[in-house]
């Protein structure tokens, strides 16, 4: 699904990762590394500079799998997940007014 | 007329939803209705297949419980699930009042980002007290718990005075059941201070982490002896409680375990301690890696497998005292077991679907900033705001609750949109924690597959579960939330 690229970067598979997901997990290791996207031709480039020590692209790539699964289960649940959602915030924030 | 040909045998249906997790030779199976089996595999294939006919021995079970798609009892597994899932509909029953930063102790684990004793800058002021009071009776739900934390709470007592006094005066005229409760190091108590905590029926909770060696390395106080102060006191409450006066209504005291390295390897002292305090509950809870403690982690923290054997080695050792008559059980496993054994919410805001962040507590600081929750608070002492939902005197109630930090955590810890929480087993029975994610790993949903939490809950659960398929436990486990 990935492969690796010249000078530490890596390819994701576009028909596997959503640009989405693969923003979601740079703004998540925002404060590791510099992480940038681009779209080639059923492939997304990524490119890492500026890295934290410690910082592996492996942890990165984890991260892009658990948002893209995330957003996948996003559109098999949003129904429920809407409902619980929904229901939760509108009780608490207490009784809507009817208009008469 | 040529007949009809006779119709192909069609494919048995498989089982309505359900869950569930091998464990050796048989699988535990659960459902949103909080129903529960445990099946040898051949069962569960057949229950896979939707081939459990109805002379199977276990048909008729688990029938009852929602497992078989042909004997669904709608009605009855939808009552099931309002009931569990009843704090959807209530809004935020827990209010927690920061009434001061100040602390005389200095605990190595304090996540509450404690100010110096002298440093009466992070005092709430009496009349900062009685906003938070009106704001909590804004919250839809009919039961109010305002909860007094620090700091330490004492350290402000004209505050927390104004405020219970406030607080009965509103119950009184809104008809709201009010529920008070303190929780303090007791360093600061006095006779006085007792009577008026009684009358005003304020239940008191406090820390103990062990026996005095142990109690004292961790809760360090300068003014004094910590532990003989908490024992003292947890003494004096406890006779007050036994002899009841027909005036008002003395609550039984009671008080937290906070689990640090030095804790490990000592389960049975400190259980006996709190045994030895006339304690008939122990809540051993882990550190969280948040606020002061995030920094101290290299010397006090642990790993999540080194609390979990912590963890099942207390539990195991409670029930080797409950078996000689001993009186005691574990606060965490019971809210748990409510939840399993009884398909009810025991009010345990960290593991809720959504979880409580503002739908079921707010936390008030000594300023009137509101937060999420607690957690929430002392990320915001760090100098990070992300779960700040308003302050007392600028917004309304409604803007508060569905402010971005509010919807953000509602919608980070639904268990129905997390990848590996949607498939789990003991979904039904646990949740997220979007503060913990944010600040263990970046964000709000965080990775279920590499969560210490998720990874401490799971250990959790699948005790209680293992414990619960041996005859003798189950008995004694289902006793602790008989009532």
């Amino acid at each position: 699904m990935t492969k690796k690229q010249n000078k530490g970067g890596l390819v994701a598979d576009a028909a596997v990762y959503s640009a989405e997901a693969l923003q979601l997990a740079a703004f998540v290791y925002s404060d590791r590394a510099e992480i940038s996207i681009k779209a080639g031709k059923g492939v997304f480039n990524v490119s890492f500079c500026g890295e934290a020590p410690g910082f592996h692209p492996g942890d990165y790539m984890n991260e892009v799998l658990n948002q893209q699964c995330r957003l996948d289960l996003a559109k098999q649940n949003s129904k429920a997940a809407g409902m619980i959602a929904t229901k939760a915030l509108l009780s608490a924030a207490g009784g809507t007014k009817k208009k008469a | 007329m040529a007949l009809k040909k006779a119709a192909k045998k069609t494919e048995p249906a498989g089982p309505p939803q359900l869950l569930w997790r091998r464990d050796g030779a048989s699988c535990l199976v659960t459902n949103d209705f909080g129903q529960y089996a445990w099946l040898k595999k051949k069962d569960f294939d057949l229950l896979l297949a939707g081939r459990l006919g109805g002379k199977h021995p276990r048909y008729a079970a688990l029938a009852d419980k929602g497992f078989i798609r042909d004997r669904l009892d709608f009605d009855g597994l939808a009552a099931k699930w309002r009931s569990k899932n009843a704090f959807l509909n209530s809004g935020p029953g827990l209010h927690i009042l920061v009434l001061t930063l100040r602390c005389n102790h200095k605990c190595l684990y304090c996540q509450s980002a404690a100010a110096g004793p002298g440093a009466r800058d992070t005092d709430m002021s009496a009349a900062t007290a009685k906003k938070c009071v009106d704001f909590a009776f804004q919250s839809p739900n009919p039961g109010i718990t305002i909860e007094f934390q620090g700091g330490e709470p004492l350290l402000n007592w004209e505050a927390l005075k104004a405020a219970v006094l406030h607080a009965r005066g509103k119950a009184k005229k809104t008809g709201k059941n009010l529920s008070l409760a303190l929780v303090s190091n007791f360093s600061l108590m006095t006779e006085e201070k007792a009577q008026f905590l009684m009358e005003q029926e304020v239940s008191i909770c406090t820390s103990l982490d062990g026996p005095a060696d142990l109690h004292n390395r961790n809760r360090v106080f300068c003014g004094g002896n910590s532990h003989a102060a908490t024992v003292k006191w947890l003494k004096f409450f406890q006779a007050r409680h036994a002899r009841q006066v027909p005036e008002y209504r003395v609550f039984k005291p009671s008080a937290l375990l906070t689990v640090s390295r030095y804790s490990l390897g000592r389960h049975k002292e400190i259980i006996d301690e709190y045994v030895k305090a006339g304690l008939e509950d122990v809540f051993v809870r882990p550190l969280a890696p948040i606020g002061y403690a995030k920094n101290l982690w290299g010397q006090i923290g642990y790993e999540a497998k080194d609390f979990a054997d912590f963890y099942l080695k207390s539990l195991d050792y409670i029930l080797k005292l409950n078996r000689r008559g001993v009186v005691i059980r574990e606060k965490m496993a019971a809210m748990m077991l409510d939840k399993i054994v009884n398909a009810r919410d025991p009010g345990y805001l960290d593991a809720r679907c959504p979880c409580g962040a503002a739908i079921g507590q707010i936390a008030y600081n000594y300023n009137g900033d509101l937060y999420t929750c607690d957690e929430g608070r002392m990320v915001g002492w760090e100098g990070d705001d992300a779960f700040k939902i308003g302050n007392v005197r600028k917004d309304t109630y409604r803007k508060v609750l569905t402010s971005g930090a509010a919807r953000a955590c509602v919608l980070s810890s639904n268990l129905e949109s997390q990848p590996d929480c949607a498939r789990c087993a003991y979904k039904p029975y646990c949740g997220v924690c979007p503060v913990y994610n944010y600040e263990a790993q970046g964000s709000l949903w965080g990775d279920m597959a590499t969560n210490d939490r998720c990874g401490l809950f799971k250990g959790i659960f699948g005790a209680l579960f293992a414990l619960l398929k041996k005859p003798g436990n189950e008995t004694i486990l289902k006793n602790w939330v008989g009532k």
